[in-house]
């Protein structure tokens, strides 16, 4: 039986008046995965990671993280797991050192860390500058360093490489590899599908909020005659459409 | 406790190099500054007053006339709106309520930065009440330093007065700025209910609003029938009580 880093049970969302975001997501990450959650603008995934991270109070479904209830075990779970969600949240008047050391404080992890996510992101030259002076692909950069300061097990990735330059993608996708390696699991949501399909081992598409397929890259493929992702995704999403 | 004092330290390296920040400095000296030129300009005077027996009384007064009516609410205002403001104008209240910490802790440990900033301040602001009286002489040789020796406890007794006079003014735009990401809406209510307690400052029920009370210390009323100082406390707990539980219970946490 697979092991899973992060499960949702009939999560569903609606903000006040408007119709559903999502109607009973089972989403089921698998540990050591690197999980693609794709969709469409509007289909519910940054919902679903908002909710994922208990940034949005849960209306109903299940949660678990580690294979716990993530409400009830929202202190245990956060020491293990980094995320990015939307743009990056850097503080503009600090350097690249500073911000990291903010959140060094309070997870209380290794002072070293710093260095060592500013050397994997490619950050450790920025020396004095501010963040507020950094381009947006910086920026982003200082965003996932700051989601793996405290090495974390499950990396929660919204857009990452928004803003990148295409040897930043390339950069961060090997990065991504190289994590996973190492054992993290990581759940990234993009738009970008090409980088999706070199990155991921498995997919959620998720459209009008609710999952139109789960599974492995290889499941998606089969009885596809080689249609690439893209193919696939926009195939799935009009006729549902 | 070991959270909140990493917490706390988090908070404290945040505010670096913040408006907010510099305002602490600035705000503090601000007056003391102005004070010490306007007696080196005046040095026939100078000389008399500093042989006054209570010519620490009179500087006390001068500073925190000026301080305690104008701009001890108004920085206060500022300053808090803009500690606020930082997590809305950074877009990290996000990072922040994913980190290991239980919002409780985030709500004190802010809270405790901005009362560690006023008591900053005020230690400032009290060191330039002192310069007013030392300074001015050192420019001139028939100026002897102030007769009287400072009365360090009653500057600090009237200091924990203000202090707490305050508090409402701090507690109320705390809770403003955690609600509103709209740097204006903290701005513009705190900007209007201290207009609005300069005009009510002599209506008899003037200190119900709670942006009265620093100024109630230069127009008599703290020793009329009500004890403005617990109306301060009063309001200051009531709104950081209030503060607390729109924070915690609100749906969309960053």
């Amino acid at each position: 039986m697979t092991t899973l880093s992060l499960e949702t049970t009939g999560l569903s969302h609606r903000f006040s008046g408007d119709a559903p975001v999502l109607s009973g997501l089972d989403l089921r990450v698998p540990e050591r995965s690197i999980y693609g959650f794709l969709g469409p603008n509007g289909a519910g995934k940054t919902t679903t990671l908002r909710l994922v991270l208990g940034l949005l109070k849960k209306q109903q479904g299940e949660i678990r993280v580690f294979g716990k209830p993530f409400a009830e075990n929202r202190m245990a779970i956060l020491p293990k797991l980094g995320s990015l969600i939307e743009s990056p949240s850097v503080y503009s008047q600090l350097t690249a050192v500073e911000n990291l050391r903010v959140l060094q404080k309070i997870y209380r992890c290794p002072p070293d860390r710093i260095g060592h996510v500013l050397r994997l992101t490619g950050l450790a030259d920025t020396g004095k500058k501010k963040a507020g002076r950094f381009s947006l692909g910086m920026k982003q950069r200082l965003g996932i360093a700051i989601a793996l300061l405290n090495d974390p097990a499950l990396l929660i990735l919204d857009e990452p490489t928004n803003g990148l330059d295409p040897e930043g993608i390339i950069e961060m996708r090997e990065l991504f590899r190289e994590l996973n390696r190492q054992g993290v699991t990581l759940l990234v949501s993009s738009h970008l599908l090409a980088e999706m399909e070199k990155l991921v081992t498995h997919l959620g598409i998720i459209h009008k909020g609710q999952l139109l397929f789960q599974g492995t890259l290889e499941t998606l493929r089969e009885g596809r005659n080689g249609d690439d992702l893209e193919t696939i995704f926009i195939h799935l999403t009009k006729k549902r459409a | 406790m070991t959270g909140f004092i990493h917490s706390f330290g988090s908070e404290w390296l945040k505010k670096k190099r913040t408006a907010a920040s510099l305002l602490t400095v600035i705000g503090s000296i601000l007056i003391p500054v102005i004070i010490i030129i306007a007696r080196i300009d005046d040095p026939s005077a100078l000389a008399v007053a500093n042989g006054q027996p209570r010519i620490w009384e009179s500087l006390y007064n001068r500073n925190w006339q000026l301080m305690g009516t104008l701009f001890l609410p108004m920085g206060v205002v500022l300053a808090t709106s803009l500690i606020t403001q930082l997590e809305f104008r950074n877009n990290t209240w996000k990072q922040l309520c994913t980190t290991p910490q239980s919002l409780t802790t985030i709500f004190l440990a802010k809270l405790a930065v901005i009362g560690v900033m006023l008591l900053e301040f005020f230690l400032l602001f009290t060191v330039g009440i002192w310069l007013t009286g030392a300074v001015p002489g050192l420019f001139f040789r028939n100026v002897a330093y102030p007769a009287e020796a400072f009365p360090w406890k009653a500057v600090l007794d009237g200091s924990a007065r203000f202090f707490l006079d305050i508090l409402p003014v701090v507690a109320l735009q705390y809770l403003l700025g955690l609600r509103f990401k709209n740097f204006l809406i903290p701005l513009g209510v705190g900007l209007g209910l201290y207009v609005a307690s300069m005009i009510a400052v002599h209506w008899r029920y003037g200190y119900w609003i709670p942006y009265t009370y620093s100024a109630y210390n230069f127009v008599g009323r703290a020793a009329e029938k009500f004890h403005t100082h617990y109306w301060a406390a009063g309001y200051a707990l009531l709104f950081t009580g209030l503060a607390y539980i729109l924070y915690i219970t609100r749906k969309e946490k960053g």
